[in-house]
């Protein structure tokens, strides 16, 4: 049986509307991205053009050969902002589908219950696997969506605020479009999948964000590895981890949809 | 169904409900080409609760009132009747479709009032029915025009465009209301739907689901409020922990619980034990109690009536008034309850005895 996806259309529009006209939701998704991806490589784009640079030899040595290299053949002062902006918040950025998609996802599925809506949509003449694409799609695709455009802003702003430095484009390096398009919706599909098992147990939307919330503590710790040099993310292991991501995302994703059934949810509320 | 059936094992109880449904003793009983069926429904959950075994039949443009305390098993009959819950045994059809086997094709027959409202708060009322209209596959033409006649129908036009966190409950119900009818149903399943009303709006509810009915829709109304069950049902259908109790149109059920016909008569201050006596030795009389105003009295036939008034005229008894009442589904009600409840102890007192 083919998907409906005038359904699926519904379903999208619907939730997506819902979350527009709820400023708790938008809000945080709005403001760690404009953190994340304008004002910090804003600020960083600023700082190395406006003082003195820091020395990040010794950093650099920490680096695998490949990231290293080219950084190292840089000026000192070019140096810091290719290595921040240009990799070491890279895998922070993977902070920004995860948190989307996890959210929408728990306001999609746990919200249903919290506000007693879901048996009104049980009763739809709808199938269980058109409903499931619907509210999988309405998390999945503002996650990925939210994080190209927030990558174009963080482009432009970086090479703009680096331009007195760097004087040429230096953004995207090939790190952040491993990131971009592979990894991050990876991440955005893991987070989905995790939030739609977590929400499957969890009573409301709050609840389901906070068991969920466990998730997102493997990606800080990426970033602080990345930041700190012990943990290394050179764009093979990007490839590699993307790979696994999407794996586990495929998996947990394909179960959900077989436990997602009117049977089993109705069975809950 | 015998009052000797009422008090019975809990088993027997069951068993004799669904006898009466087979048998069909009674002629106004054979429902021809039920719309909703259902032969030994079942379905139990793992933590307690559910429905043990359901035998009903609803005809067209009829009112099935699902009666019973909570945890009964009414909003689980309606999920199974929809097909949003799978039988454990049993069979259901719904306009003769299997819900369990094509269950959008009966939800696409079907419109549904649950308990809660269920509309998003943080759409409008338009944005809440728009989606239900739309998922039900009705062109944006032909939703947009409906909804807004019917959101003027409902006294809502006004509050269209409005979101659903800032309306009344009544306001809500109504929203949720239209949901369910939208689309034109022929079966509705409706969950309380007056609660939360204020007597106006209780009354335009219960005048729209007697005018739906009389267009030839079947309506299954579960429902705590045995005022509006009487007046509406022409079946009730009497659960109680998952178990179908009692079954059957309302008047059949009171004259299986009780023989003829409740009369009461007014003396104008309790009957003495001299009326009453004489009471219990006049023909056709089959049981008497005093009442704060004379007597209350059944009798095997209402024509008994003329006769029985001239009697205690005859000697010499200010009478005031003579009433034959019918027996009111709320009667019925709390007659079974209680039989259900003496059952349920003697059950238990011999559970705990071996």
């Amino acid at each position: 049986m083919n998907v409906d996806w005038s359904v699926v259309r519904l379903v999208i529009a619907k939730d997506l509307r819902a979350v527009r006209r709820s400023k708790a939701l938008w809000l945080p998704m709005l403001l760690v991205p404009t953190l994340l991806l304008i004002v910090l490589p804003a600020v960083i784009g600023l700082i190395a053009a406006h003082t003195a640079s820091p020395d990040v030899t010794e950093f650099l040595h920490r680096l695998p050969g490949d990231i290293a290299g080219p950084i190292t053949k840089l000026p000192q002062r070019q140096q810091v902002v290719v290595l921040i902006n240009g990799y070491l918040l890279a895998p922070l950025f993977l902070i920004v589908p995860l948190m989307i998609s996890a959210v929408i996802a728990a306001d999609a599925f746990a919200g249903e219950k919290e506000r007693r809506t879901i048996e009104a949509l049980l009763h739809l003449p709808v199938s269980d696997r058109d409903l499931y694409i619907g509210k999988l799609l309405t998390a999945f695709v503002p996650a990925v969506a939210v994080s190209w455009i927030g990558f174009v802003a963080f482009a432009l702003v970086s090479n703009v605020a680096a331009w007195p430095v760097m004087h040429r484009v230096f953004v995207p390096t090939r790190l952040w479009l491993l990131m971009i398009f592979w990894v991050a919706p990876a991440v955005a599909a893991l987070g989905l999948g995790v939030m739609v098992r977590v929400s499957a147990r969890a009573r409301t939307a709050q609840e389901a964000n906070q068991l969920g919330g466990a998730v997102i503590l493997p990606l800080i710790f990426l970033a602080l590895g990345q930041a700190t040099g012990l943990l290394l993310v050179d764009p093979a292991i990007s490839v590699l981890v993307g790979a696994v991501m999407w794996a586990l995302a495929i998996m947990l994703n394909l179960r959900g949809a077989s436990r997602f059934t009117r049977d089993r949810l109705a069975a809950t509320i | 169904m015998a009052l000797t059936a009422f008090c019975g094992t809990r088993h027997h109880l069951a068993t004799r409900a669904d006898d009466h449904l087979v048998n069909r003793a009674d002629d106004r009983d054979v429902t021809v080409g039920a719309v909703i069926s259902t032969n030994g429904l079942r379905r139990m959950f793992p933590g307690g609760g559910g429905l043990e075994s359901l035998s009903i039949e609803v005809g067209e443009g009829e009112v099935l009132a699902l009666l019973g305390p909570n945890g009964a098993g009414k909003t689980t009959t309606v999920r199974l009747l929809n097909g949003v819950l799978a039988a454990d045994a049993g069979s259901a059809t719904v306009l003769g479709i299997d819900p369990a086997v094509n269950g959008d094709a009966v939800r696409s027959k079907t419109g549904v009032l649950t308990e809660n409202a269920g509309l998003d708060d943080r759409l409008t009322a338009f944005e809440n029915l728009w989606f239900a209209a739309r998922m039900r596959g009705l062109g944006a033409g032909v939703a947009k025009k409906r909804i807004d006649a019917m959101l003027e129908e409902f006294g809502l036009a006004d509050r269209r465009d409005a979101t659903v966190q800032g309306m009344s409950t009544g306001q809500r119900k109504r929203v949720a209301l239209i949901r369910a009818l939208v689309h034109e149903p022929e079966v509705l399943f409706l969950d309380e739907p007056t609660s939360g009303l204020d007597p106006s709006a209780t009354r335009s509810v219960l005048d729209l689901i007697a005018r739906l009915a009389g267009e030839g829709r079947t309506v299954v109304l579960c429902t705590h409020f045995l005022g509006e069950a009487g007046r509406l049902a022409d079946r009730a259908a009497i659960l109680d922990h998952g178990r179908l109790y009692a079954y059957g149109r309302p008047a059949a059920l009171a004259a299986e619980l009780w023989p003829g016909s409740a009369l009461t008569l007014d003396f104008g201050r309790p009957a003495d034990a001299s009326q009453l006596a004489f009471l219990r030795t006049t023909p056709g009389v089959i049981t008497v109690d005093a009442d704060e105003n004379g007597a209350a009295l059944r009798i095997d036939d209402r024509g008994r009536v003329p006769h029985l008034v001239a009697s205690i005229v005859a000697r010499n008894i200010d009478i005031y008034g003579a009433t034959v009442h019918p027996d009111t589904l709320e009667q019925v009600y709390f007659a079974i309850e209680a039989l259900i409840a003496t059952d349920t102890a003697r059950q238990s007192s011999t559970e705990q005895a071996a």
